[in-house]
């Protein structure tokens, strides 16, 4: 579904990518994990178009997503939902999650969309009329998340949906997001930190070190690795 | 005779306290009406200073223009001649909107959108510098461009309206005069803030906008085309604004240099109603108004601006983020 290849890109001179190339297969459940500074948001924003890369390709379901200007993206089914939540603070939670159905696919299923996504994340529905910049951490970022599914993306993009909360609230993120893939077969790729968790739930996991992959693997192959389970499990 | 005189006392009092308070409620009205115009004015600068964070310093002779747009259309391309006198001007004024939207659309495609936007929203100042610049230079060329083209006699936007009042009252032995062009200009200036208040809040539309001025990285992300909402926020600022003007020009004279008495006003309305908020950006202008009026009570009209500024630094001083701030942090 989503292929990148030998992508390099960075800030001014500054190299941040060398060279990464990355697979999502459509259903797969993907993990990026690292240390800061691996480049892990630098990728999610190539795939944006935020940044722009200085070589490699990125495919999309066949389509060149460097040819394609970054507002134009979300429509063939990408969700992005960016590292510190982003939610829009003067909009209230109902316009935020219109806001992510912008998309022609988002629009088209918007009904059915959000009775999910409030049968998904209650809170939402019990804080519609509330100004986001008003909500929690946690909240901010299920609204983050029901955001990115209002557009009804093909492919959910999770960049630290664990940054800056608590780990009773991570964790329930965490279950969160298994019970929407498990309940909507989405294809999803995440990139995170509290890498335990993060390849204790997804199909394939990449290690992004200082801008190139130096592991990867699936689920089983990965937590066995005793690379991976010194450096992030501390095993 | 002690008492008939006493008594004649009490009268003349009586009528001074009545011309008093009379005055009072007249400058009250005035600017309210005023005011109206004002808070449109501001409120199209609101939309690309407040809300898109784009410093436009030519905004003033964008109004200068929307003037000179409503001035020809009534007396030379045929408005004046199928709606008559009486209402022609009003419906140029409207039509000087579109016109000037359209002028907005372009000069930002071409010029501003190269300074502002996903461009420049990486840099530092988020391209401020060169905004500055741009739209001083543009300031500058539509000033003496004025000159060139239409003179520096002084224009007017006339209607018989202008020199007839509706009177309000009396209300005990009191009455107040409201110039009937100055009436109609208010009442178009609310209906137009009204619309656009429906538009940003409720409409698709609306909501991109907001949501772009929010967090345009953000925005982009969900699908938004953030250069188009910030060209569509412009032109929008830009027509606004030259309704304003051209409802100004049915009483007020006007030259090619206008703009620079105007965009000080448009720019202390926006930060007195709070950056980034449209309802206050209309509040802001309709304070100055009041202000403007009410300071001819106690001031000799050279002061009137001096008064403005006065109460806006009050103002500011005690309520810093203005009337309508966001208290909610922008990401």
């Amino acid at each position: 579904m989503l292929t990148i290849d030998a992508l390099s890109a960075g800030y001014s001179a500054v190299p941040v990518l060398k060279g990464v190339s990355i697979r999502v297969q459509a259903g797969q459940f993907v993990a990026i994990v690292g240390p800061n500074g691996a480049g892990k948001t630098t990728l999610f924003k190539s795939i944006s178009g935020i940044v722009t890369p200085s070589a490699g390709s990125i495919t999309f379901e066949g389509a060149d997503l460097l040819a394609l200007p970054p507002s134009r993206r979300p429509h063939l089914g990408i969700a992005h939902v960016p590292e510190g939540r982003q939610v829009f603070p003067s909009l209230s939670v109902m316009e935020n999650l219109e806001m992510g159905a912008v998309t022609e696919a988002g629009r088209r299923d918007w009904r059915a969309n959000i009775e999910r996504i409030f049968e998904w994340l209650p809170v939402l529905a019990e804080r519609r009329d509330q100004l986001a910049g008003t909500l929690s951490g946690g909240q901010q970022q299920m609204l983050a998340i029901g955001r990115g599914l209002a557009s009804s993306p093909k492919l959910l993009m999770l960049d630290e949906p664990s940054m800056g909360l608590s780990p009773a609230i991570a964790d329930f993120i965490f279950e969160r997001l298994i019970d929407i893939r498990k309940q909507s077969g989405l294809t999803i790729l995440l990139v995170e930190q509290r890498v335990a968790e993060a390849l204790e739930s997804a199909d394939h996991g990449y290690v992004l070190e200082a801008g190139r992959v130096v592991l990867e693997g699936n689920n089983q192959s990965l937590r066995a690795d005793d690379r991976v389970r010194q450096a992030y499990l501390g095993m | 005779m002690g008492r008939r005189r006493d008594a004649r006392l009490g009268l003349k009092q009586g009528n001074a306290v009545t011309a008093l308070v009379e005055g009072i409620f007249q400058a009250l009205v005035a600017g309210l009406l005023i005011g109206a115009i004002y808070g449109i004015m501001c409120v199209g600068l609101g939309l690309i200073f407040g809300v898109m964070r784009v410093i436009n310093f030519a905004q003033g002779d964008f109004m200068m223009l929307g003037m000179y747009a409503a001035f020809y259309c009534f007396t030379a391309f045929g408005v004046g001649a199928v709606f008559g006198t009486t209402w022609g001007p009003f419906v140029s004024i409207l039509a000087a909107g579109p016109i000037l939207a359209l002028v907005g659309y372009v000069v930002h495609r071409l010029l501003i959108s190269r300074v502002s936007g996903t461009r420049t929203a990486s840099l530092e100042g988020e391209g401020h510098h060169a905004q500055l610049v741009l739209t001083l230079g543009i300031a500058l060329v539509l000033q003496n461009g004025g000159l060139m083209a239409f003179g520096s006699v002084l224009a007017s936007i006339r209607t018989p309206l202008s020199s007839s009042a509706w009177e309000l009252g009396p209300f005990l032995d009191m009455s107040v005069f409201v110039n009937k062009a100055r009436g109609i200009d208010a009442l178009m200036a609310v209906a137009i803030m009204a619309g656009l208040a429906l538009l940003i809040s409720r409409s698709r539309l609306g909501k991109q906008l907001r949501a772009a001025a929010d967090n345009s990285v953000a925005a982009t992300y969900m699908g938004i085309d953030v250069d188009r909402a910030h060209r569509i926020a412009f032109a929008l600022g830009t027509g606004i604004t030259a309704i304003a003007g051209g409802l100004l020009a049915t009483n007020y004279p006007f030259h090619p240099f206008v703009g620079v008495d105007y965009v000080i006003v448009m720019y202390a309305g926006v930060v007195l109603g709070g950056m980034g908020s449209i309802v206050g950006a209309f509040w802001g202008g309709m304070t100055i108004g009041l202000v403007q009026q009410m300071s001819t009570l106690i001031l000799p009209t050279q002061l009137q601006n001096a008064a403005i500024f006065v109460v806006f630094l009050l103002i500011v001083f005690f309520r810093p983020q203005g009337f309508f701030g966001r208290n909610v942090e922008r990401t």
